[in-house]
């Protein structure tokens, strides 16, 4: 019934994997901003895309392509001026907490200890003192920041922020994670080793993840599915490629090189 | 993969440098040379304020300025029978606690008054627009020119003097505390949205604490105005206070009194300044720790 609507966007592909029940999917999102008034700014064109339970799929594209704006209508932080969000079946209007979102800029609290801030999605939905500690030390010895519980912000490294970024959108228990451009402040050696402690958190804490990145690299590295979208505004979906490397992947591989190569040569990035 | 990286071997200079490293941890004393000494930071400021208060003795005790500039031994004497002697039936200490008194009374009512104010004026948009433009016409108008209607009102007793002060320090705390929410990073805003929370947790766990620092700032704004504007109000009229000593002093000719109440004055400000530095740091602990006051 609903592959009707999904029939007006050419990308997708269907039929493969039906096993799963979709746990996100995108009808035919459009995103109009308005701004000063009158200036229309189409961001986003017709993006129709489903998430498997449990997939890791990585939206790559490079800079002002609207990826972030459609994380964020996932997230229900903006409402698309055409189509819908439905997780599991049900439409997406508001920001919850089933679904965690990683930004960027971190966006910690900086006026909190590290404890602090991975525990404050449990503590605003009410979660008694005794059990969210035990929920967020959990996650905080996930990604690997024991001994660091009553650090502020401004005491840890790029790297362990966004790791505490992750702790916090984890111990809120969401089944879907959302990551915006998580990595994008790093440095490149870092980087990759947050590359590769994400794939591991991932592996212990099994949820649907949606990882948006401009890095090709990334994104294979970490990707079940990568849908790519178009090199300028406003963001249409280019093409959606299957990464079916074996886990953990090496940069160095042939087909990992191969596969980059094709990437590369396919994105049309015009300056 | 990782055998073709090769280790770093421990020979040559590597030992050394490591050797270095061990010294500069444990803080191993440097042979102190002369070089050394007159370089070094607190020598210069030690050489810088005794150079100063020697030219300024050498120049008070000349005929330089005909006896209208006191030296600094004059000063610490004058001062010394101040604690003692009383003027206008104060003791120095009656004077210090006269002014600080009013200060701290009208810093405190016009905190706890513009703080809120510009809390409520960031984050409603209604009550701002209708307190803003009132507010923008005495925003520029400088807190010493209530001196007159002040004293008209409320006459040369307390309330005069504690108006002005309220009058000068309400100005800055009110920004402070607007500026501060208004200056939020929208995006922690929706973090608190994404966890699940609602507008009110939005206020409470990110408006408030990501204020402090900017609330703060004011603070420190309006201590240093409230000591102005209490200065102003004891010159032009009064019975107690550093400002009354000052002038006391200028009309006795009696420079001593006046630069002591000068160096005074500093002092005591530069007293009440740290204390809001502490409190500072009491409610914000997260805050990076700044380089002098």
């Amino acid at each position: 019934m609903k592959s009707a609507d999904y029939a007006s966007s050419q990308y997708i592909c269907l039929e493969r994997d039906n096993m799963n029940t979709p746990k996100i999917v995108c009808q035919n999102i459009s995103k109009i901003f308005i701004q000063k008034g009158t200036q229309r700014v189409h961001v986003l064109q017709d993006i129709s895309l489903e998430v498997r339970d449990n997939e890791f799929l990585v939206i790559l594209g490079p800079g002002q392509c609207g990826k972030s704006t459609l994380l964020r209508i996932i997230a229900g932080l903006e409402t698309p001026s055409e189509g819908t969000v439905l997780l599991d079946g049900q439409t997406v209007t508001k920001p919850g907490p089933d679904r965690g979102l990683v930004f960027q800029s971190y966006m910690l609290f900086a006026w909190r200890t590290v404890m602090g801030n991975v525990e404050m999605g449990p503590k605003l939905n009410g979660v008694p003192k005794a059990e969210r500690r035990k929920i967020a030390q959990h996650y905080i010895n996930l990604v690997g920041l024991q001994k660091f519980e009553n650090h502020y912000p401004h005491q840890l490294s790029g790297g362990m922020k966004q790791r505490v970024g992750i702790a916090r959108a984890y111990a809120n228990g969401p089944q879907v994670m959302l990551l915006d451009e998580p990595f994008g402040q790093l440095d490149a050696q870092t980087r990759i080793f947050m590359e590769q402690e994400t794939e591991r958190i991932w592996q212990t804490e099994k949820r649907t993840v949606l990882f948006v990145t401009n890095n090709i690299d990334e994104a294979i590295f970490l990707a079940d599915r990568i849908v790519s979208l178009e090199g300028k505004l406003p963001g249409r979906m280019a093409s959606v490629y299957d990464i079916d490397l074996p886990r953990p992947r090496e940069h160095t591989d042939m087909k990992f090189l191969h596969l980059r190569q094709m990437i590369t040569d396919a994105s049309t990035l015009t300056l | 993969m990782s055998a073709m990286i090769k280790q770093p071997t421990n020979s040559g200079t590597g030992d050394r440098a490591i050797a270095n490293e061990v010294q500069e941890a444990v803080g191993e004393k440097k042979p102190m040379t002369i070089y050394r000494v007159i370089t070094n930071e607190y020598f210069l400021y030690c050489v810088s304020t005794v150079t100063f208060l020697l030219v300024w003795q050498v120049i008070g005790q000349s005929d330089m300025f005909k006896g209208a500039l006191a030296s600094p031994v004059q000063v610490v004497l004058r001062f010394d029978r101040m604690l003692t002697d009383t003027l206008a039936g104060l003791t120095l200490w009656g004077h210090i606690w006269a002014s600080t008194s009013r200060v701290l009374i009208g810093f405190a009512l016009a905190s706890a008054f513009a703080i809120p104010i510009g809390l409520f004026m960031a984050l409603n948009p209604y009550v701002d627009a209708i307190i803003k433009p009132v507010f923008d016409i005495f925003k520029p108008m400088p807190p010493i020119a209530w001196v007159s209607i002040a004293i008209l009102w409320f006459g040369i007793g307390e309330p005069s003097k504690i108006f002005i002060i309220v009058i000068g320090t309400f100005v800055p705390c009110l920004l402070n505390a607007y500026t501060g929410i208004r200056l939020i990073e929208p995006e922690l805003y929706d973090v608190v949205k994404v966890l699940g929370g609602n507008r009110r947790d939005e206020i409470i766990q990110v408006s408030f604490p990501a204020s402090f620092p900017a609330i703060f700032a004011g603070l420190q704004i309006s201590l240093s105005n409230a000591w102005t504007c209490v200065l102003a109000a004891e010159l032009v009229a009064s019975r107690s206070g550093l400002g009354f000593i000052i002038v006391q002093g200028m009309k006795m000719s009696d420079t001593s009194l006046v630069i002591g109440g000068m160096v005074i004055i500093a002092i005591v400000a530069w007293t009440t300044s740290l204390l809001v530095i502490i409190l500072e740091k009491l409610v914000c602990p997260w805050k990076r720790k700044l380089e002098g006051f």
